[in-house]
């Protein structure tokens, strides 16, 4: 019975990496300005840290949160305290901060197990606005609305400054919540969390615990965003409640709708996507409108992701990855193709 | 032993009665079957024993162990598999996977953590699953989406997700619901080997006659939560009050 399922072919795994890890070195080649790549190409990749985690939240499990951003800010500014000010090795705040943030996923959780759809969207909403304002009043720890400067990370007494090494940092844990997202998914964890989304009772007939399950997916959300949070805060030196506000929430889970709900390379194609989108499309369009109407910073940028959300949901429900195996099943079944795939 | 007994149940929604005093006993491999008109509360029973509904007068006992006592995630440890109505599945995953969903109590912890790492872990997990799709004859259906797949394959993967529990006792609502003539005599051959093959008991809900009268060692006929008659399906068959109530109506459409 061996290998009659797992012949999914792996080469291409191998390649992706190399490429990620040639890639700062081919953009030096290829462009002056490859420093504000990198930049950007970090910002990709803790927010693929993110992504990944929501995706198993909201994709998996179908339980929205419009208050992901809370959670990367309680990671960043866990991390920025635990290291800056109480002398913790960054190494450890790697491993607590995430696990605080996976607490915090916990007490979001129980409400879950009673409100689904919309009014979760808006209790999880009301989670991120209590967080903020929490981090506001703890102004001895978190100097308030100011902001706080933060360490650069610390690996084996080496310091990691520069955007080339965080690069190489970020980059490294990408790969691996990946990895780990795409085992959770596929092992009996992301079955269970699939069967609670689509069918609360043939979960449970099969044995799952519906209270266990959501509360465990909230927690492994919550521990992903807050190791984005960690490395977002030690990467960018800077935190302040000002990043961490609704709109990067909402941001978060147009990235996840973008690349396909319940697929983890969906949601890195989707933050890849909107990411580069947002950070070299949008102010080259943005410069291009000035020119004729008199806009505000911003209203372009919501203007264009409420767009895309809007054409995702009605034209490529199953997102970005549906559509890369959609096009991958066309060929190869090319010319014999059903009018209907996927209904 | 491994039997179920009902005892006396009563169960009624705000005002309508579904369960009237139903009481029988399920034996270990027996192929029991459960037939009445619509609304006569077969799936309400079905719900009992499964937890989902809670009875509010008798017991319920499998192997004696009070199932009411147990919460719905609880039954299938205690041996008891279902298969739903109204199709419940997971249209975006594969079929395999849909089917290993009822292995869920079968991997452990442990196992789930060291598949991460062993692939040779995952095939063992995987095998639990094809082993059953061999045994229901879709074997090459393993890596295709729920999604679109004919109603057929998705009853049958139901089956096989409650099978691959390896339960003591498997419960069958309307398992031939929508099957062509081909295709319910393909259900009445799975549903005879999973007995004769598989050691399971079969307690299923049936409007199909001729599936009920060839596959059944004993029948229970139901009618508004009342039981009219219970035994075998050439006494049911003969009764009068059956032949009134039901078969009178239905047996020939
Ligand atoms: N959750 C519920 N709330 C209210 N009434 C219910 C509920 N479940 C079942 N009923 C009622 O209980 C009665 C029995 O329903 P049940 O589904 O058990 O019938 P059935 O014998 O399975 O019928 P069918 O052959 O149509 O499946 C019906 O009158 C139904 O309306
Ligand atoms: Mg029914």
């Amino acid at each position: 019975m061996k290998g009659r399922y797992e012949k999914e072919n792996l080469y291409w795994i191998p390649l992706l990496i190399g490429f990620i890890f040639l890639l700062p070195f081919l953009l030096k080649y290829a462009t002056f300005s490859y420093k504000y790549y990198l930049f950007v190409l970090n910002i990709a990749g803790i927010y693929i840290i993110l992504a990944v985690g929501l995706d198993l939240l909201s994709g998996y499990t179908g339980l929205i949160s419009l208050g992901h951003a809370a959670f990367l800010a309680i990671g960043a500014y866990t991390s920025a305290i635990l290291v800056d000010q109480a002398g913790l090795p960054f190494m450890m705040s790697l491993i607590i901060s995430p696990l605080i943030a996976g607490l915090f996923g916990l007490v979001i959780g129980f409400p879950a197990l009673r409100i689904t759809g919309m009014y979760l969207g808006l209790t999880t909403m009301g989670f991120g606005f209590i967080v903020k304002r929490l981090i506001i009043s703890l102004r001895e720890w978190t100097h308030g609305a100011g902001g706080l400067e933060v360490s650069s990370p610390v690996l084996f007494g080496y310091t990691i400054k520069s955007d080339w090494d965080n690069y190489y940092l970020i980059f490294t844990f990408a790969i691996l919540a990946v990895v780990v997202g795409r085992r959770i998914g596929k092992s009996k964890i992301g079955r269970a969390f699939m069967a609670i989304r689509d069918s609360e009772q043939a979960a449970e007939a099969s044995g799952i615990h519906l209270a266990k399950y959501k509360m465990l997916a909230f927690f492994i959300s919550g521990l992903f965003a807050g190791f984005a949070g960690v490395l977002f805060a030690h990467t960018s030196h800077f935190i302040s409640t000002d990043h961490f506000d609704m709109m990067l929430s909402i941001y978060f889970i147009i990235m996840v709708l973008v690349g396909g709900v319940s697929s983890i390379y969906g949601a890195v194609l989707g933050t890849l996507f909107i990411v580069l989108l947002d950070n070299l499309f949008v102010p080259q369009l943005e410069d291009w409108i000035h020119g004729y109407l008199n806009t505000n910073t911003g209203d372009i940028q919501s203007l264009i992701f409420g767009l895309i959300m809007f054409l995702f949901i009605i034209f490529q429900p199953f997102g970005l990855y549906g559509m890369w195996l959609k096009i991958r099943i066309y060929w190869r079944i090319f010319p014999f193709n059903p009018r209907k795939r996927f209904t | 032993m491994a039997e179920l007994n009902i005892r006396n149940v009563h169960m009624h929604f705000s005002g309508v009665v579904a369960l009237d005093g139903v009481t029988f006993d399920v034996k270990e491999g027996e192929i029991f079957s459960l037939i009445g008109p619509n609304g006569s509360g077969k799936s309400t029973l079905f719900n009992c024993i499964n937890g989902f509904n809670r009875p509010q007068k008798g017991t319920i006992k499998f192997n004696n162990v009070n199932l009411l006592k147990k919460r719905p995630h609880q039954v299938i440890t205690n041996g008891i598999a279902r298969t739903f109505q109204n199709i419940q599945n997971v249209p975006f995953m594969t079929i395999l996977d849909n089917i290993l969903l009822g292995a869920h109590k079968r991997i452990n912890f442990q196992s789930t953590v060291k598949g991460w790492i062993n692939r040779e872990q995952r095939q063992k997990e995987e095998a639990m699953g094809l082993e059953i799709l061999d045994f229901l004859g879709i074997a090459n259906y393993e890596q295709k989406y729920m999604a679109g797949q004919p109603f057929g394959i998705q009853k049958l993967t139901e089956i096989a997700r409650a099978l691959v529990a390896k339960p003591k006792l498997i419960l069958l609502d309307e398992p031939a619901a929508g099957m062509n003539e081909q295709e319910t005599v393909e259900i009445a051959k799975i549903i005879s080997e999973i007995r004769e093959d598989l050691g399971i008991t079969v307690l299923v809900v049936e409007h199909d006659m001729n599936l009920v009268m060839s596959i059944s060692d004993r029948i229970c006929v139901l009618d508004s939560g009342k039981i009219l008659a219970i035994g075998q399906p050439e006494e049911v068959k003969n009764h009068p009050d059956v032949i009134k109530a039901f078969l009178g109506d239905s047996a020939d459409a």
